[in-house]
């Protein structure tokens, strides 16, 4: 025991490391980030938070890990505030947060209302090694506006050659008085039982809504809006817990979490974990003054990011992830009949729908309480149980929900006559209703139905660079170069141009040493 | 005493990882356990046999994406060309969607593991099929084990209809397609130009090969296609 405690120690001699394109931002920005894992941790998603400075989370991405490290980008919405703000990263695997203190700046209010900066202090920066055998060759310590540029890097061999990580190439505008180093924290005390190893989880758990006791053989639904609607299913047991893992899936993805139980006689409630504060990665703040310098940067940032909006900039491409789908039909089958409302006269609700257009389905909503049935054709009598009806792929067990909705609302009924099994469900028979908005809204949320938006994995996205910009359109980047996947060669050769923003500006070159410590170079420059 | 307290100490960790087995199943949740099917339709009462195992045999199915799931009882139903597979929890024979499956397999009786792929056939038969791969490579030798419901004799059948097995053999290279074959010699012969034919000959007599049943035809395509004697797909 106390080897194996040993080695894994010895394993763990790595640490997160975490880098960003600048320390100051503007709202309507974006926040590039890069990030290297330690060689121990086996998790294949990473989530990256920001958090203001109270430790509440305000945005978060996942990003899917390759060769140990993973690369994405935050958007900054305008509802944020001027303040300091955290840029946090973990697996669900490792105990350890690396932290980057950002300030980013409202474009619409500025610093004008803020008397003083807030500055972690107190904290240890992550081990990075200063590295000096990297050598740059080309890059002079004043350049022009919109001046072309070719830089060379030599790199040492043990980022080329005994290293299989990428290197982050950066340039991008900086600001002496405001600079911010990462750290790390300790303490994430994981509510999760996975580690996304299978992509996305979305657990919780499930309790009886008379007294709040774990709600034993629930079933419970996820379903995922998409072209080819998602479900998934998980019966709970003792503790009432639950959880589904989210593969193949990219951006925010609307969702219903939905449970009821399988005796159909009791009901529940459900709760879904979402650390909706990370305190652990919150570290110790002082007062300091704004720098006279900073106000004035700030000010210009502000004009820029307002500028480059008005010319309608689009800073970053965001890459189309391919999907590989599992199934290319849904979970109830490919469908036996499928109808077009619209097609036909316009009818005022479903038990009209159902009389006029869909054979073998019986709609009835006699003394408020609806009905469905629908005819076996193997018995040709009508199935024992209701069908599975499903609202844009969702199911749905009060048919007060669809009894409402006529021709205009409904786009497509998909009908599977057969008895179908998912898993250890059996549905006697599938009407799917499809409306055109597909938004979910038509679904009451109760104590036992969420409707939640899952941030799933990001797609890759590439820096946008202007290319053979006239003259009289500005060029308003702050951030000259970023790419966080460069191949390690003995010379690593750089084009780029700078933009109209004078200033001072930072090349960053970082890789990962086949022993797994960090190697750095940091040079600087003038734009005028 | 020692003795005693390692023995104490291993039966402990011995529960210990039980129990923490029987957590991690009750926690997993993995999607690609749920298998998607329908209800199996029983096959109406004729002599014959509409299946190729007169049981559920445990086998394992590849689904679409390549991700497997092993130890589930499995059988063939040669008359509707589709894979039933027996859900224990709920005591219920299911067809599995075959859009679902990439193939499936399982060991029959004898011992020998049965490989059957899901491809798409545009010949004397429409559409995605089940094929037996009797022996796998570049070329392939495949038998869609289809069964029939024919008119039969009433000697045989008080009904006048029985299930007959109605096999047929093909070689298949993915970018060539498919060569129908019968299972005899002759007809295996037939698909290789006048050279390769002499060569096919003379190594099926050089290994003493007699096709008379569908391993021995299978031994000879074997030997054939391991000698580099290979067919003319027209």
């Amino acid at each position: 025991m106390f080897l194996a405690a040993l080695g894994v120690r010895a394993q763990d001699k790595t640490h997160f490391s975490l880098s960003t394109d600048r320390d100051l931002y503007t709202s309507g920005e974006t926040i590039l980030f890069k990030i290297y894992l330690p060689g121990a941790d086996q998790s294949v998603v990473i989530k990256t938070d920001l958090l203001n400075a109270k430790g509440k989370i305000v945005e978060e991405v996942s990003k899917n890990i390759k060769n140990q490290e993973a690369d994405g980008f935050l958007y900054l919405t305008d509802s944020l505030k001027t303040g300091t703000y955290l840029l946090c990263t973990s697996t669900g695997e490792n105990r350890e947060i690396a932290v980057k203190e950002l300030f980013i700046c409202n474009r619409f209010i500025g610093l004008s209302e803020t008397a003083s900066l807030l500055r972690a202090t107190g904290q240890e920066a992550a081990s990075e090694k200063s590295s000096d055998s990297i050598v740059v060759d080309g890059l002079n310590k004043t350049c022009k506006v919109r001046e072309k540029l070719k830089v060379s890097i030599h790199l040492p061999s043990e980022l080329f050659a005994q290293s299989k990580s990428n290197l982050l190439v950066s340039v991008a505008e900086v600001i002496p008085e405001y600079t911010t180093k990462p750290f790390l924290r300790k303490g994430r005390t994981g509510t999760s039982k996975f580690n996304e190893k299978e992509g996305l989880v979305v657990e919780g758990y499930a309790t009886d809504l008379r007294n709040g006791a774990p709600f034993e053989n629930g079933c419970i639904f996820l379903s995922v809006a998409d072209s080819i609607p998602g479900l998934d299913y998980f019966i709970t047991g003792k503790n009432g817990y639950f959880n589904f893992q989210l593969k193949d899936y990219f951006g925010k993805i609307p969702a219903v979490v939905q449970g009821y139980d399988l005796g159909k006689k009791l009901l529940l409630k459900l709760s879904i974990n979402h650390p909706d504060s990370l305190n652990e990665a919150v570290p110790a703040f002082e007062f300091t003054g704004v720098p006279q310098e900073l106000q004035s940067r700030a000010g210009e940032a502000m004009e820029a990011t307002l500028l480059g909006k008005a010319f309608n900039f689009q800073p970053l491409s965001i890459g189309n992830s391919s999907i590989n789908r599992k199934f290319n039909y849904p979970f109830y089958g490919v469908p036996t009949e499928v109808v077009y409302p619209g097609l036909f006269i316009d009818l005022p609700d479903f038990t009209e729908i159902s009389r006029e257009l869909l054979t073998s389905v019986k709609f009835r909503a006699y003394n408020r309480i609806p009905t469905l049935h629908m005819l076996n054709p193997v018995t040709q009598n009508n199935f024992n149980d209701q069908p599975l009806v499903t609202l844009d792929g969702v199911p749905v067990r009060d048919l007060n929900v669809i009894k409402n909705l006529g021709s205009k609302q409904i786009s497509r009924i998909e009908i599977s006559r057969k008895e179908r099994f998912y898993g250890d469900l059996a549905f006697p028979g599938v009407v799917a209703i499809y409306t055109p908005k597909a938004d979910n809204k038509l679904l009451p949320v109760s104590d036992d139905l969420i409707k939640l938006t899952l941030d799933a994995v990001q797609p890759d996205a590439s820096l946008n660079v202007p290319r053979n910009q006239k003259m009289n359109e500005p060029d308003l980047r702050k951030v000259l170069l970023w790419n966080p996947a460069v191949k390690p060669e003995k010379i690593v050769r750089l084009d780029f141009e700078t933009s109209d923003i004078q200033g001072h500006y930072k090349l960053v070159i970082k890789g990962k040493t086949g022993d797994g410590s960090i190697l750095s170079k940091e040079l600087y420059f003038d734009v005028k | 005493m020692t003795r005693k307290i390692l023995y104490i100490l291993s039966i402990a960790g011995l529960f210990l990882s039980v129990s923490l087995q029987a957590q991690d199943a009750q926690l997993k949740n993995k999607y690609e356990d749920k298998i998607r099917g329908a209800r199996f339709i029983p096959y109406l009462n004729y002599p014959g046999a509409p299946f190729l195992n007169d049981k559920f045999l445990l086998g394992e199915l590849e689904m679409l994406d390549g991700t497997t799931i092993k130890n589930i009882g499995l059988n063939y139903g040669c008359y509707r060309d589709e894979l039933i597979y027996y859900n224990t929890d709920i005591s219920t024979q299911i067809v599995v969607d075959k859009n679902s499956l990439k193939g499936f397999s399982f060991t029959d009786k004898r011992g020998i593991k049965r490989t059957f792929r899901r491809q798409s056939y545009n010949g004397s038969f429409k559409g995605d099929c089940f094929f037996e791969v009797l022996s796998d490579g570049d070329i392939s030798l495949l038998s869609y084990r289809k069964v029939n419901l024919e008119a039969s004799d009433t000697y045989d059948s008080k009904t006048g209809m029985s299930f007959q097995p109605a096999y047929t053999y093909f070689l298949y290279a993915a970018d060539k397609g498919y060569i129908p074959l019968n299972m005899n010699r002759s007809s295996l012969l037939a698909k290789f130009n006048k050279q390769n034919q002499k060569l096919a000959r003379k190594t099926l007599r050089k290994n003493g090969i007699i096709v008379s049943d569908e391993a021995s035809f299978v031994q000879a395509w074997e030997v054939i296609y391991e000698n580099g004697i290979l067919p003319e797909f027209k």
